[in-house]
């Protein structure tokens, strides 16, 4: 399907498509009504059709009606016409998506927030997405060929790749795409298969679940060493390092230092990157400030 | 009546894999099965529809028979799912028919699949309970809680390793006691402490 490579393009080359971030684009003269470009209100009315009835009976018309635009206009926009524009409604939801749990991760003040935060945002997102919702109800085989088997590795390797970054205040890049990755793993499952005693769009629960099964794994597999296998060239190495160690928790028990057998653990690994934030790591990731 | 829908699952089935899904029709799956085209449709009223979703829904019992036969000897909680997740994820690559018509169909298959994972999923579950109970968990978790977690993340690791090499067990062994059970279980369990991380081929 030609709408996965251009979605999937932008995550893995961390690209920012041209105004298809909300409201990026809008180039607004002051006193006058914001007003999206062509490209950004031709996509959005495409979202507009295929939450009401999906991808096989939306034609070109009706988008070109739906935006308040000519036909000539959506094919000077979209040469390739429908594929085109479906592929590009792909990547700029999966834009969207990632830019708003950048700015939930970026907004953190600590580990538990990041990951409580992101998951929240993301599993609220997907469960709130009217085309996405009318697509897994009417045309489940467009959605689930990206969440099953190979195609599902690609998406979690690509939206870990695309989201490590933020948690590089906390740990090393390596370990932070693990983190990522399992944190894209518990999102899918419960958007794909919702359960009834947990559900992530509430922070209370996302807290409970991320407390009670994700921090100790993170801290454990801090403590074994985390092994490399795919490497990918991460984007998360460049970001600027933070002064202050930063903590695992959010409240109360600050830090405890890292006790000389936790240096010891780490240094044993050869794996474990030689990681600037090794020292703070090691801190936020210490037993002690863990609740 | 039940040998007869065992054969005509097992003659359907015989069909997808050599011609796919879509190709293969109530015709086929009863000349295959040397029944009569009534026959298949007495057994499955919703003809050929219900025919492909019964056989998808019946390979991958199949699929999880063989799993459960392999971690039943397993003596902990750990091994029951490293083993799980090791044997699992083979099968899985090695599946000829999974894997072509994932490639040719997967439009057709996985909405039944998909359908069928949430029963696997409690099937995982119920079975990882007792597991659970004689390794105790963690104070402040819940059991069932626990058990519907760690059903979700084998399923999720068994069909798409991500970055991790599931073919190695040191890493299997990684990923099930450093990062799926630290917070479920109580204290280190057999064979802890964690053996050290292998080098990985990228550093």
């Amino acid at each position: 399907m030609q709408t996965r490579g251009n979605a999937f393009q932008v995550i893995v080359d961390g690209a920012v498509v041209d105004g298809v971030v909300d409201g990026a684009a809008d180039a607004v003269a002051p006193g006058t009504v914001p007003e999206s470009p062509r490209r950004v209100r031709i996509i959005d009315a495409t979202l507009d059709c295929l939450a009401r009835h999906g991808t096989t009976k939306t034609t070109v018309d009706d988008i070109a009606r739906r935006a308040g635009v000519s036909r000539a206009t959506v094919y000077r926009v979209f040469p390739g016409g429908r594929d085109e524009i479906l592929g590009a409604v792909v990547d700029t939801e999966m834009a969207r998506l990632f830019s708003a749990l950048g700015v939930r991760l970026g907004e953190a003040g600590d580990l538990t927030e990041a990951l409580v935060g992101g998951i929240v945002e993301a599993s609220t997102r997907l469960r709130d997405h009217a085309a996405l919702a009318y697509l897994v109800e009417h045309e489940p085989e467009m959605v689930l060929g990206h969440l099953a088997f190979d195609e599902s590795d690609r998406l979690l390797v690509a939206a870990s790749h695309f989201t490590a970054p933020f948690l590089a205040r906390w740990m090393s890049p390596k370990e932070a795409e693990r983190v990522t990755e399992w944190a894209t793993r518990i999102v899918l499952s419960y958007a794909i298969a919702p359960s009834d005693r947990m559900d992530l769009t509430e922070p209370a629960q996302t807290a409970h679940l991320v407390t009670t099964f994700v921090l100790p794994g993170i801290r454990s597999l801090h403590d074994a060493g985390t092994p490399t296998v795919i490497d990918i060239t991460p984007f998360g190495s460049q970001q600027a390092p933070p002064d202050p160690p930063a903590l695992l928790s959010s409240g109360s028990a600050r830090t405890s230092r890292p006790s000389p057998d936790q240096h010891q653990s780490c240094d044993q690994h050869p794996s474990t990157d030689q990681h600037p934030y090794e020292h703070s790591t090691a801190t936020a990731l210490s037993k002690g400030a863990m609740p | 009546m039940g040998d007869t829908r065992q054969r005509i699952l097992e003659a359907t089935y015989a069909c997808v894999a050599r011609w796919g899904l879509a190709k293969t029709s109530v015709e086929d799956a009863a000349r295959e099965a040397k029944v009569s085209r009534a026959t298949v449709y007495r057994t499955f009223p919703g003809g050929r529809d219900e025919l492909i979703s019964a056989v998808v829904a019946w390979a991958t019992l199949e699929f999880f028979i063989e799993l459960y036969e392999q971690v039943q000897g397993a003596e902990s909680l750990e091994q029951v799912m490293e083993r799980g997740i090791m044997f699992a994820h083979r099968s899985i690559v090695e599946h000829e028919v999974l894997q072509r018509v994932m490639q040719t169909e997967p439009e057709k298959l996985l909405p039944t699949l998909t359908f069928e994972s949430n029963r696997i999923r409690q099937g995982i579950a119920e079975f990882l309970v007792p597991y659970l109970e004689q390794r105790g968990v963690a104070p402040g978790v819940d059991l069932r809680e626990a058990a519907d977690f760690l059903a979700r993340m084998v399923l999720s690791y068994m069909s798409a390793p991500g970055r991790w090499d599931l073919d190695d067990p040191a890493q299997v062994a990684q990923l099930v006691r450093a990062e799926l059970l630290a917070g479920v279980v109580a204290g280190p369990g057999p064979g802890d402490p964690l053996p050290p991380a292998p080098d990985g081929p990228g550093g």
